[in-house]
């Protein structure tokens, strides 16, 4: 009988004393796995900023539509004090599409005054806004070229180093909006017509960001996908509007590095 | 008999099992999330559900790749084995929940197709650093997927035992592409030394075990007949065969389990129909021989599930001479009976 004790049958409800304690022990030491390895995954994350979007609640913001060259507002915050908003899409698309039924009521759009709703998404002093409906961008005084903001050129053959991101996720859709586990999302952003953005981080730790665009100030998307999301080296000329830098590149001039992208 | 494969069978044991796993995986999700929380409260809800059911899903892997040697080793671990398909399941659900949230937050509402992003919006298959590791993890969640869908005994017969059991030894290659996915993704942007430690030791643990349990299975194989007598093979005394129990041989490569039971002696194949389970590690329960894996039963006289099961497996002949047990290297056909030797 003695060998009859530890045999197990699953569909026969006895199981012998030894066979017990194993399972047991088993068990125990198990939970005592999970325990760590969800200890160990949850301490080891990198902190998320605190960037933020305002996901599901909708803001107005009124100022002077322009092109830098991606759609943007110009909104004034106190005298002489602008800060230029980027204006997006829903997804991973640009602002252009919802644009499209204005375009067609008003002619030039550039330096006309309008009022959009949308979802704001905000983080280190930038501002950006997602439209998700064309009815809420309302012209509010048609075009006045005078009142479109210029850059102004600051410096030539500039040597920068960082990451191109995408601006939606990096400041504030996604934690992280950045680095090798984000690249496949920023490419697709960039692709849909979000601008590409040049996020650097000097030794103090302060952050700069420049929009990209070709040497002749206009958009770039498909050719920069290669370089999207890694740490690279850039060169181009830096011209700056208000809150903004913009950086005129030509793709060629991307020096990947080759590295992870650890900075977060 | 067989198990009628069309009913899930619950008994009280499934069901204490199932209570377990669930609170393995509410205590998992609590500790995770509870700890994000609190040390990283700025995170989104979508990468603490990405990253709780992820790993989540890499820790069940480990626990579930742990149990096949361990019951090798020790068959008091068998009733984990008997057990072991719901915990397989759970882990690919944390894992598809994991894998879809991933792909609806990276790759929909873009200009292509989820799935063609997942595959494009990273091109660099020929770079360590910037491996579309996402890839990885698609891939290992196909496996796992087949073999949650498969899990089930209807497969397992529809499929035939060889197909099937083909299909679940991916869960290797599985695992594999895991371990390679985190290696070349989370763990590049936030690498941790605690986290690539548990994952090496992980790994270290379950490739060792399972090194084990395979050499102590290849001393059974190498085993010869010392005394051959008119191509009758030489395998043990009667009294070296305990009541009810088996002595595993091998002849012509082949492992059979000769039985001794109700004064009488048998020999049949030492291969289950059902998975392949060791049937010379069961016993003889109400006269059949009771397979340890998943109790499948087989008479020994002739190698065939009792009615109405359908099962058969080849038998062999014997022959004794004095106290020591001979038998014929040639197996019979499946189903073959023999009047079993009277001690
Ligand atoms: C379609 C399939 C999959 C996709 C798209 C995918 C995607 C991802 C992504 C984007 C990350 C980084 C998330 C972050 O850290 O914020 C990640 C990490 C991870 N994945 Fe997957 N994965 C898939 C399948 C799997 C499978 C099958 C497993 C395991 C069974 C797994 C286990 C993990 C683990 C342990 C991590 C590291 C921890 C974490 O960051 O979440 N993944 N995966
Ligand atoms: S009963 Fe499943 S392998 Fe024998």
């Amino acid at each position: 009988m003695k060998e009859n004790k530890d045999f197990y049958v699953g569909y026969i409800d006895s199981v012998a004393p030894k066979t017990k304690k194993t399972i047991k022990g088993f068990v125990l030491a198990a939970f005592a796995i999970l325990l760590a390895i969800a200890a160990i995954f949850a301490f080891t994350q990198n902190t998320a900023k605190n960037s933020y979007f305002e996901f599901g609640v909708d803001t107005k913001i009124t100022g002077i539509y322009h092109e830098l060259p991606y759609p943007m507002l110009q909104v004034k915050t106190e005298e002489n004090e602008y800060r230029n908003i980027v204006l997006l899409g829903f997804g991973k698309f640009s602002a252009n599409p919802y644009l499209k039924k204005i375009r067609n009521t008003t002619k030039p759009l550039s330096g006309s005054t309008l009022s959009i709703e949308g979802n704001l998404i905000y983080y280190n002093g930038k501002t950006l806004i997602q439209i998700t409906d064309e009815e809420k961008v309302v012209l509010v005084t048609p075009s006045d070229a005078a009142k479109i903001p210029q850059p102004i050129a600051m410096v030539q053959d500039m040597e920068l180093q960082g990451e191109i991101i995408d601006p939606k996720c990096y400041f504030g859709v996604m934690k992280p909006g950045k680095g090798k586990i984000h690249r496949s999302c920023a490419v697709l952003c960039i692709s849909g017509g979000i601008p590409p953005v040049l996020a650097t981080t000097d030794e103090n730790n302060i952050s700069k960001y420049y929009l990209i665009t070709d040497t002749n100030g206009a958009p770039i998307h498909q050719d920069i996908l290669p370089f999207v999301g890694k740490p690279s080296v850039i060169q181009g000329d830096v011209y700056q509007l208000q809150d903004w830098y913009q950086l005129r590149i030509d793709v060629s001039d991307i020096q990947d590095l080759n590295q992870p992208s650890t900075i977060y | 008999m067989g198990l009628d494969y069309q009913t899930v069978l619950w008994n009280s044991h499934k069901k204490k099992y199932d209570l377990w796993i669930a609170i393995g995986v509410f205590l998992y999700l609590l500790t995770f999330i509870g700890i994000t929380i609190l040390t990283n409260p700025e995170t989104t809800a979508e990468t603490l559900i990405i990253r709780a059911f992820g790993t989540l899903a890499i820790a069940l892997l480990h626990i579930v790749l742990l149990i096949g040697p361990l019951s090798r080793l020790n068959s008091r671990f068998l009733p984990l084995l008997y057990n072991r398909r719901h915990l397989g399941v759970s882990m690919f659900l944390a894992a598809l929940i994991h894998g879809a949230f991933s792909i609806i937050q990276f790759h929909t509402l873009g200009n292509t197709n989820a799935f063609y992003a997942l595959f494009t919006s990273n091109l660099e298959y020929d770079s360590l650093t910037n491996f579309p590791f996402q890839v990885l993890g698609f891939f290992a969640l196909i496996i796992l997927f087949l073999m949650a869908a498969t899990s089930h005994d209807f497969w397992l017969k529809n499929l035939s035992p060889k197909i099937w059991k083909g299909l679940h030894m991916m869960v290797y290659v599985a695992y594999a592409f895991v371990l390679l996915h985190v290696f070349l993704g989370a763990l590049q942007q936030q690498p941790s030394l605690w986290s690539i430690s548990i994952l090496s030791i992980g790994f270290i643990v379950i490739a060792s075990l399972h090194l084990k349990a395979a050499l102590q299975e290849s001393k059974i194989d190498k085993q010869t007949a010392i005394k051959v007598e008119d191509g009758w093979e030489f395998v043990c005394t009667v009294d070296e065969i305990p009541e009810d129990r088996a002595k595993i041989f091998i002849v012509q490569k082949e492992r059979i389990a000769i039985f001794k039971y109700e004064n009488k002696l048998s020999a049949i194949s030492n291969v289950c129909k059902h998975q392949g389970g060791p049937l010379g590690e069961g016993k003889v329960i109400d006269g059949c021989v009771t397979c340890p894996w998943h109790g499948y039963q087989y008479l020994p006289a002739n190698g065939q599930s009792p009615p109405p099961f359908t099962e058969k497996i080849a038998t062999y002949r014997l022959k004794k001479i004095a106290n020591e047990i001979y038998v014929h290297p040639e197996g019979l056909a499946e189903g073959t009976a023999i009047e079993p030797i009277a001690l």
